[in-house]
């Protein structure tokens, strides 16, 4: 794709502005309406998805040139896809595709990505991780008594947020595993960067390398079955490697796996976690991990000007990202009372890290990561429970900054205490 | 290019975060739905891309709008003020120009339960005020536009009419104190805002200015800047411990629809009967809702996908229905909801009609019920090209906006024909009832491709030859004549209004500083009268 080919889709966009809010029916409060951080920050119509997908327009129609405020507005979105779900409610317009085209249209016009992107990008291609540690310090997380069946098949992929920052939720991982006589395999100092970072930034190619890396290692190491723990490792290797890359392997988050574990009997949680929580849905694991599928038919038109997909073509509304089956399994937690926001599933709000903003503007990601802070604490809840050591890293920094008595756990932190595992 | 001297100015008065002037972020003003018509109507290619703004400011008070305009009025900038921004309306018109953007300016200032009314600031939209409101089991009229729009810029500034209009009238009806900041820098505070602090009238003693900065249609932004407003607010029969609940995933979301709550579709076989029904409907004050539309419409309004609207047209919904309103009602009893139950059948009985909800023909999910209420259900059309806009508009009486929509259907059907809007056999309406007794507006919603050039100039051709027959046809003044070509085109017809609006514009506009392109120049045209 090129921006080229959503020239029907800009050409289409209302400035409506419903891509700066939840859908109409959903507000139950002006406190939390809205839906994209971006533009509740910076306030100017470009730093929402359809300012920037006019931006994208107007680039593409030579009515504008890429500058250094321009760049500011277009990678200064966590690219959460919040305004997509908002605008496909009535219109045929993928917002958040425009824009991830748009930072490809900046990459490869030699002017994006933003510096910071640039130099994790080459510490990705040196280190194989974006926080520059060495390859050796991949397994550095993984404590005694934890078994790892090298033959197995199947791999825990911990990714280098987990393996290197989050190491709590790789270890929960790995008990929960142990606990349920899941066998693993750990890739170790071969385990690279998925290319998230790279790819969300719009260096696309670059990120095909990666992929296309990481696969051949997957099929070196007889790879069956993917089990993650990262949101963002997830939706790479769940959603965007298949449109580019031949990747036949299972791949499945562990909320998923342990949902179906406990619906198994195969793991059981018997300890009391007495604790009121309530839960974030993970962008990459929400609204953004529908799987593109493929589709080959044609624009039929039925009335007049209007035309219907024949066959019907699969429609990304954000709806049937995993949304239950972390909610299923903190359900099932002794003593766990779950207590739910009022912006959540498909219109859940960024917590505020992905998209390159973390590591470029880490002050706009901790000021979205407070308002999220905000909202949860109006739940009454003692703890806010997630999926995603991004979102982990990002809330840990927010909780910092605004001083919240609340605490941050992760989906396995939790079961792993429920297990007895946290010990 | 806008001196560095007077952006320098701006920018102190807004600070560094809160004004623009790059080329790629101005252009996210200068892109606007329905430019596309307005560029065809003065010869240019169909772009949604119209004027580029000098520069963008965000102002976060009264006080820095203030100065923004003092500003523009001593350098001679012109100026256009625009809240949530949809339309081609809310872009500027002319060279040496800049955009005032509202957004900050977002507090829901006041919710006077007891005396019904709110106070707002521009970026407040009905989705917000509405959500906050129905806590205290009240409403507001909130634009047929959609939630994501700005009340304080339909209450003083256009025309109103919504879903609801049945129950809580057009805007303009309800706008009861304005903070105006005139085109000369001026702020104006109209109404009973100094009088008492509470707003309830919008005229205020002596004389009325909301009369002179408004009328029925609104300037359209062309005569300074609204800051704040108090709207009257209408009551939400709802039990007092019920909340707003929603459930389920996109598209298809569950409501938790309130008791007494009931949808028909009141449907009869002629423009007779239906103008008969609608009449006493609406005399009698019986619904939340009271609205009319085509077939293609009905199926749209009660589905949530393009392809489930498509299906339930292709059903058969063509020949089912014939001349039909949708009815809403809402009561806060069970006697009172019986009592407008047993009307609506007895309605039914006198003019031999048939509820199509009843008998299977549609059914209206409670989602749709929400989206009613919140305005959504207009926002329904765009499903089908991504694109619609509407001719016509007129607020007039029931059987004036019946015989537009009779004296429509051929020339409709004349550009359906040339494959350049979408087919509906030239009986795509919208009928609303406001205010009770026998007032309705019209407005013909037509369907047409944003990303065809052929389709755009087609629909813009087709708007134009809506207005002529609204003269020729003695059928009023619809909602999109604005800018001096077409109000000097109607004046002639209206005991030249025109005239009159010039003198507004002159004495409270010295300089002409705020853009006049969808409202009147002071000075008259060349040639006009």
């Amino acid at each position: 794709m090129t921006l080229a080919d959503y020239q029907q889709m800009m050409d289409r966009c209302v400035r409506c502005s419903k891509c700066k809010f939840l859908d109409g029916i959903l507000v139950k409060s002006k406190q939390y309406s809205t839906i994209c951080p971006s533009i509740e920050r910076y306030n100017l119509h470009a730093y929402s998805g359809g300012g920037r997908v006019i931006m994208a327009n107007a680039i593409q129609r030579g009515r504008a040139k890429f500058s250094d405020e321009m760049l500011d507005a277009l990678y200064r979105c966590t690219n959460c896809g919040a305004c997509e779900v908002a605008c496909k409610m009535y219109y045929d317009i993928e917002p958040n595709e425009v824009i991830h085209e748009l930072r490809v249209a900046a990459v490869e016009s030699g002017v994006g990505p933003m510096p910071k992107h640039k130099k994790y990008i080459d510490l990705v291609e040196r280190t194989h991780n974006p926080y520059g540690e060495s390859p050796m310090n991949r397994e550095a997380w993984l404590p005694d008594g934890v078994r790892v069946d090298e033959r197995s098949d199947t791999i825990y992929w911990v990714g280098c947020t987990a393996a290197l920052r989050r190491q709590e939720i790789a270890q929960a991982t790995a008990r929960i595993l142990n606990a349920a006589h899941e066998p693993f395999a750990l890739l170790g100092s071969d385990e690279y960067c998925c290319g998230s970072p790279v790819y969300r930034v719009g260096d696309r190619s670059r990120a095909i390398e990666i992929m296309k890396e990481n696969v051949e290692r997957f099929k070196q190491h007889g790879v069956k079955r993917i089990i993650t723990s990262c949101a963002g490792c997830y939706n790479m290797l769940k959603v965007e490697y298949p449109r580019f890359v031949d990747l036949d392997i299972e791949v499945v988050h562990i909320s998923q796996l342990m949902e179906s574990l406990l619906a198994d009997g195969k793991l059981r949680l018997t300890r009391e976690v007495p604790m009121k929580v309530t839960y974030h849905d993970p962008c990459h694991l929400g609204r953004m991990a529908e799987p593109y599928e493929k589709w080959e038919g044609q624009m039929v038109e039925v009335l007049a000007l209007v035309y219907m997909a024949d066959p019907p073509k699969p429609v990304r509304t954000g709806g049937h990202g995993v949304y239950d089956a972390p909610r299923n399994v903190l359900k099932q937690i002794p003593g766990v009372e779950l207590v739910e926001m009022e912006r959540i599933r498909e219109y859940a709000y960024c917590c505020g890290a992905g998209g390159g903003v973390k590591a470029a503007y880490p002050d706009f990601a901790v000021w979205t990561a407070k308002n999220r802070m905000e909202e949860a604490e109006s739940t009454g809840a003692q703890a806010l429970v997630s999926c995603c050591p991004f979102c982990s890293t990002n809330f840990h920094d927010g909780i910092e900054e605004r001083g919240s008595q609340m605490e941050y756990y992760d989906l396995t932190e939790l079961v792993a205490k429920s297990i007895g595992g946290d010990e | 290019m806008l001196e560095d001297k007077i952006y320098a100015a701006l920018k102190n008065i807004v600070g560094p975060e809160n004004i623009s002037r790059d080329p790629a972020i101005l252009e996210t003003y200068a892109y606007q739905w329905c430019n596309e018509v307005d560029n065809t109507l003065k010869g240019r290619e169909p772009s949604r891309f119209g004027q580029r703004p000098e520069a963008v400011v965000l102002p976060g008070s009264a006080e820095e709008v203030q100065a923004i305009v003092r500003l523009c009025n001593e350098h001679d900038i012109k100026f256009k003020a625009l809240s949530t921004g949809q339309g081609a309306w809310a872009g500027v018109t002319v060279p040496r120009a800049i955009q005032i953007d509202l957004r900050r300016m977002n507090r829901i200032l006041e919710i006077n339960v007891q005396n019904r009314y709110a106070v707002i600031e521009p970026y407040v939209t009905n989705a917000q005020l509405q959500a906050e409101l129905v806590k205290h089991g009240l409403i507001h009229n909130a634009q047929g536009g959609g939630p994501q729009t700005s009340p304080l810029a339909s209450h003083t500034s256009f025309v109103g009419p919504s879903f609801t209009s049945s129950h809580t009238g057009f805007s303009g009806r309800n706008l009861l104190g304005a903070e105006w900041v005139l085109p000369t820098g001026d702020i104006v505070r109209v109404g009973s805002f100094n009088y008492s602090g509470e707003w309830f009238s919008g005229d205020g003693p002596a004389f009325s200015l909301r009369g002179v900065f408004r009328g029925g249609y609104g300037a359209y932004g062309g005569l300074g800047v609204f800051t704040q407003c108090a709207i009257r607010l209408f009551s939400l029969p709802i039990p007092k411990d019920w909340k707003w609940e929603i459930k389920g995933t996109v598209p298809d979301y569950e409501w938790n629809l309130p008791p007494y709550w009931k949808m028909f579709v009141l449907n009869f076989a002629d423009w007779d009967t239906f103008t008969e029904a609608f009449y006493e409907v609406n005399d009698q004050d019986m619904s939340m809702m009271a609205m009319a539309s085509s077939a293609e419409g009905l199926a749209t309004m009660f589905t949530n996908t393009r392809e489930a609207a498509l299906e339930a047209i292709f059903a058969g919904l063509l020949v089912k229905t014939q001349r039909y309103f949708v009815v809403m009602v809402t009561a806060h009893t069970e006697r009172e909801f019986d009592y407008r139950t047993k009307f609506l059948q007895a309605i039914l009985k006198k003019y031999g009609g048939q509820d199509l909800i009843e008998e299977g023909v549609v059914t209206a999910q409670p989602m749709h019920y929400a989206e009613g209420l919140r305005n959504s259900l207009g926002n329904h059309a765009f499903r089908f090209t991504s694109c619609f806009q509407s001719t016509h508009g007129g607020l007039d009486t029931i059987a004036m906006s019946v015989k537009i929509g009779i004296v429509n259907q051929p020339i409709k059907q004349k550009y359906i024909e040339k494959h350049v809007i979408g087919d509906d056999r030239g009986e795509g309406i919208w009928i609303t009832g406001y205010e009770g007794g026998h007032m309705a507006h019209l407005e013909v919603p037509t369907v047409y491709d944003p990303s065809s050039p052929e389709s755009c100039r087609g629909y813009a051709y087709y708007q134009d030859e809506c207005n002529k027959a609204d003269i020729s046809n003695a059928l009023g003044i619809p909602f999109f004549i604005v800018g001096d070509a077409f109000h000097d085109s109607y004046g002639p017809n209206v005991m030249d209004y025109p005239r009159w609006l010039r003198k507004i514009k002159a004495a409270f506009d010295p300089k002409g500083v705020s853009d006049p392109g969808h409202y009147v120049s002071s000075k008259p045209r060349e040639g006009s009268t």
